[in-house]
């Protein structure tokens, strides 16, 4: 009798997964060694301090490394909150099944899949205009929060339905009030769920050209205050590869700085998720 | 752990408090057309420079984004690409620099000259090989701008066309993407700001300038009036502007921002 591993479909089998994870792991490679070649001649201390001059052509990206961690905080701390809230709603408050609930999830599964030239048009109608914030950081930052809250509510949500009923039940036993069982027993064994959204949610509004180009904007300056206008690093991305010409290689740079902001501010999210909530499991 | 979120929300608050605290003391908003957008910025920043105290702030956004602002009030100065409309005529426009529109073939295309009814036959889809026009037997690909761009208008009304006839494959937006995309096809023609084609080509980008109606698409040739596909790039304002936007304009127009002008390939104004 011949083993498994040796039928030929088994090895088919066996040879396809690992195509097509070594092609996953390829394009990215490339993508990167694209980037490095192009873009790591012209990274330095000066390019990551430096206002942008000549349209971006030259000097370096300062002021817009500070704009897109301002967007992205104004961000973060206006989603964490409504979308943590949502997401306990719908797992531990809402009825199993209940309508209500239904027709929330349906609102985020849509609202996860709108394209993110409508989010900037929106948030530029509400936050820009209407709330009469204008061309802010303030506006930029709420409109990547409406963008990421889908994100986050999902997966948040999912891993709170993940935490089994006997923790609760536990909880319950021991005379634990619903929130204290949900604050230092469900969140806490919810958190990589939390972060694992947080990061997708990050990543997306990192990457966002669309939605902010009408809301926090194109200003190049260093903002003063959240409502100044500061134009996003992906925003300088994209004018620099696709209006100004002559600024490829300051566009490749720049992806380059991206990329590796992403890495770290990933890390620092599932860092923190795992401090602040993932440690009380143990402490309490 | 609960002190860390405590001060993270103080800081919050005090940037929400500074945010309302500051003020610029004269800021001039300009929003509209992204070609124009990189040139404004940069001679706003020289405008900074030598007036204190005053902050220009350019936002992106598309020429008629920027006639509708300067309309509404919502910005003090519209950038356009294009000359203003008949249905305009409530509104100022100061030229500050020109730009020629010319088309643009990949380098490897034998192609040489096309004339106008060429060019009208390809792009309606009449010619869908350029073995018809004395090239290689190649399928042609058309690539045109998307709606509201001034280009656009400005290709359209040359050629005596409208957008409904034009059967494109590629439609793209700002002047690189429609260079990226016609160096990256063998078989693609598309139109785009002559002097970031000029200074592309410098650079090895496989692409080439197509004479039009027998004159050279140079910039020498825009600057000099004899090229016929040009457009001005437009400071749009509406009523007797106040005295900082008319200082500003008066600027842009001057002498000491031509070599901004040169600097983002456009062709300063004729003296």
């Amino acid at each position: 009798m011949r083993s498994a591993a040796t039928r030929p479909a088994e090895r088919l089998f066996t040879v396809a997964v690992w195509a097509a994870a070594g092609a996953v792991a390829a394009v990215f490679a490339w993508m990167l060694a694209d980037l490095v070649a192009a873009g790591a001649a012209r990274l330095s201390w000066s390019f990551l301090v430096d206002a942008p001059a000549s349209a971006g052509r030259a000097g370096g990206i300062g002021p817009i490394l500070v704009s897109t961690l301002l967007i992205l905080a104004v961000a973060i701390a206006a989603a964490l909150p409504l979308g943590l809230g949502t997401a306990v709603w719908l797992a531990e408050f809402a009825r199993r099944g209940s309508r209500a609930a239904r027709r929330v999830r349906l609102a985020l599964d849509v609202l996860a899949g709108v394209p993110s030239i409508v989010f900037g048009l929106f948030g530029n109608a509400l936050f820009s205009v209407w709330l009469g914030l204008g061309f802010s950081i303030l506006s930029g930052g709420l409109t990547l929060a409406c963008m990421v809250l889908p994100i986050l509510i999902r997966s948040t949500e999912m891993g709170l339905a993940a935490v089994p009923e006997d923790w609760r039940r536990g909880a319950a036993a021991l005379g634990l009030s619903r929130a204290a069982a949900l604050w230092h027993v469900i969140l806490p064994a919810a958190a990589p769920a939390l972060s694992a959204g947080l990061m997708l949610g990050i990543g997306r509004a990192m990457a966002e050209t669309a939605a902010l180009i009408f809301t926090s904007g194109y200003v190049d300056r260093l903002p003063g205050s959240l409502m100044d206008s500061g134009r996003a690093l992906a925003v300088h991305i994209y004018e620099l590869s696709m209006n100004v010409t002559g600024g490829d290689a300051n566009a490749y740079a720049s992806a380059l700085v991206l990329i590796a902001l992403l890495l770290v501010i990933n890390g620092l999210a599932a860092l923190l998720a795992e401090r602040w909530l993932g440690r009380r499991i143990v402490t309490s | 752990m609960r002190s860390s979120i405590t001060r993270t929300a103080a800081l919050l608050c005090a940037l929400c408090f500074a945010a309302g605290a500051q003020a610029a003391d004269e800021r001039l908003v300009l929003t509209g057309s992204s070609t124009v957008a990189p040139l404004a910025l940069e001679i706003g920043k020289r405008f900074e420079r030598e007036n204190p105290g005053v902050r220009v702030d350019v936002q992106s956004g598309g020429s008629s984004r920027g006639v509708n602002d300067a309309r509404s009030g919502l910005a003090d100065i519209g950038m356009a690409s294009r000359a203003l409309e008949p249905a305009e005529a409530d509104l100022n426009a100061d030229a500050i620099a020109m730009d020629g529109i010319g088309l643009i073939v990949h380098a490897d295309n034998p192609v040489h000259t096309l004339d106008a009814d060429q060019v009208r036959a390809i792009y309606t889809g009449a010619l869908t090989n350029w073995k018809a026009v004395g090239g290689p037997d190649r399928r042609i690909t058309v690539v045109n701008k998307a709606e509201g761009r001034s280009t656009l208008a400005l290709f359209l009304h040359h050629f005596g066309l409208t957008n409904r006839q034009i059967r494109a494959q590629v439609v793209i937006g700002d002047n690189e993407q429609g260079i990226k995309t016609v160096a990256g096809n063998p078989g693609a023609i598309g139109y785009v700001s002559i002097g970031t084609a000029e200074f592309d080509q410098a650079q090895g980008v496989p692409i080439r300038l197509l004479p039009m109606g027998g004159i050279a698409a140079t910039v020498d040739n825009v600057a000099s009036g004899r090229f016929p596909l040009a457009r001005p790039l437009n400071l749009v304002t509406t009523g007797t502007p106040g005295p900082l936007v008319r200082r500003f304009i008066a600027f842009a127009r001057s002498e000491r921002v031509r070599d901004l002008v040169r600097e983002q390939f456009f062709v300063p104004l004729a003296r």
